[in-house]
């Protein structure tokens, strides 16, 4: 019973972060496409940018990996 | 052709039947906790205390030997005019490093200064996670690895800036839109660290457990093509992302205190 509970607990953390890092990936990468689109001479500004983002936004969902993990082979 | 026949088709029988006994479901769980546990190799009493040598230190080691003659052999013998492909490889190496540097905001002679550092510790991370190709577990895989090396990033990060800008910029620079921000800018150089070594950590530990996994339930040509992404470039990606934070770290600040230095001539 325990164990069943923290498997659902450590399936649920992992996914409502993946699935809120995803859309958060989605925006600021639809974004970006959309500024390069616009002004094409900054097109390589944009994309460093939107890497540091997504690299920040993907930190989020790396938490949340950490925490499943210890959910289920720490306890 | 009977015979030949009738071979193939108990090949095929023998086959099946030996598949099917390879990939039987264990324990998953168990084998799991097992791979995942940290492996001590050996330990020796020193001084009164215990030293503990995990297979992360002897991976470490190896890895360390493997990128000195890497490194030996790419830098040896430069000649003014290029003459060779490994020089033209090591100089187009460092000038994608340097204009990284310069599109985070330092000039050329700033970029030259950062430039040994950030890519060593990109080069020695992505060889580091690259050591899973060979089934040995890699060092990030242990919390300890990744937690030292940000650390060292982050003493790097903040003596590099105050090296560059000077103290009083670095000081503008924590100050630099209000002074009101100063403690969350503090708690910035905090959270970094953690930050880099949980990125680091969280990416390979994930990614072994799901190759174990994988290993475990279908032990044929399928770990061979997700470990293309897993092992090799899912390594490299994190030792890029490494070097590519320190030098934005690094140009945030110069950023702060080029900004305070305008607002103070202005």
């Amino acid at each position: 019973m325990e164990r069943g509970l923290i498997a659902l607990g450590a399936a649920i953390a992992i996914a409502i972060a993946a699935g809120a890092a995803a859309i958060g990936i989605g925006l600021a990468a639809g974004k970006a496409f959309e500024a390069s689109a616009r002004q094409p001479e900054v097109a390589g500004k944009v994309q460093a940018l939107m890497m540091t983002a997504i690299v920040f936004i993907e930190a989020t969902a790396i938490y949340a990996l950490v925490v499943s993990l210890l959910l289920i082979f720490a306890f | 052709m009977m015979t030949v026949m009738s071979y193939i088709s108990e090949f095929w029988h023998h086959f099946v039947e030996k598949l099917i006994e390879e990939i039987k479901i264990g324990d998953i769980g168990e084998e799991i906790s097992h791979a995942i546990a940290p492996n001590i190799l050996f330990s020796a009493r020193i001084a009164g205390k215990n030293w503990l040598i995990s297979d992360a230190v002897v991976a470490t080691w190896g890895v360390m030997i493997v990128m000195f003659f890497i490194i030996w052999y790419l830098a040896k013998k430069m000649e003014l005019v290029p003459n060779s492909k490994r020089q033209q490889l090591t100089e187009s190496l460092v000038n994608i490093l340097i204009k990284l540097c310069q599109t985070s905001g330092m000039t050329y002679a700033q970029a030259e200064k950062v430039v040994p550092y950030v890519g060593s510790i990109g080069i020695f991370i992505a060889l580091t996670n690259m050591v899973t190709l060979l089934k040995i577990p890699a060092p990030s895989k242990n919390p300890a690895f990744p937690i030292t090396l940000a650390l060292i990033n982050i003493v790097y990060v903040v003596y590099m800036s105050i090296r560059l800008a000077g103290i009083k910029g670095f000081w503008a620079s924590l100050i630099y839109p209000k002074a009101a921000l100063l403690p969350f800018k503090i708690l910035d150089y905090l959270i970094k660290p953690i930050s880099l070594s949980l990125r680091l950590f969280g990416n390979v530990f994930g990614a072994y457990i799901l190759m174990e996994f994988i290993y475990i339930i279908i032990p044929i040509i399928v770990p061979g093509v997700i470990g293309l992404w897993f092992d090799l470039a899912d390594g490299i990606l994190q030792g890029v992302i490494f070097t590519y934070l320190s030098v934005t770290y690094i140009g945030e600040v110069l950023e702060g205190a080029h900004h305070a230095r305008e607002a103070a001539h202005s």
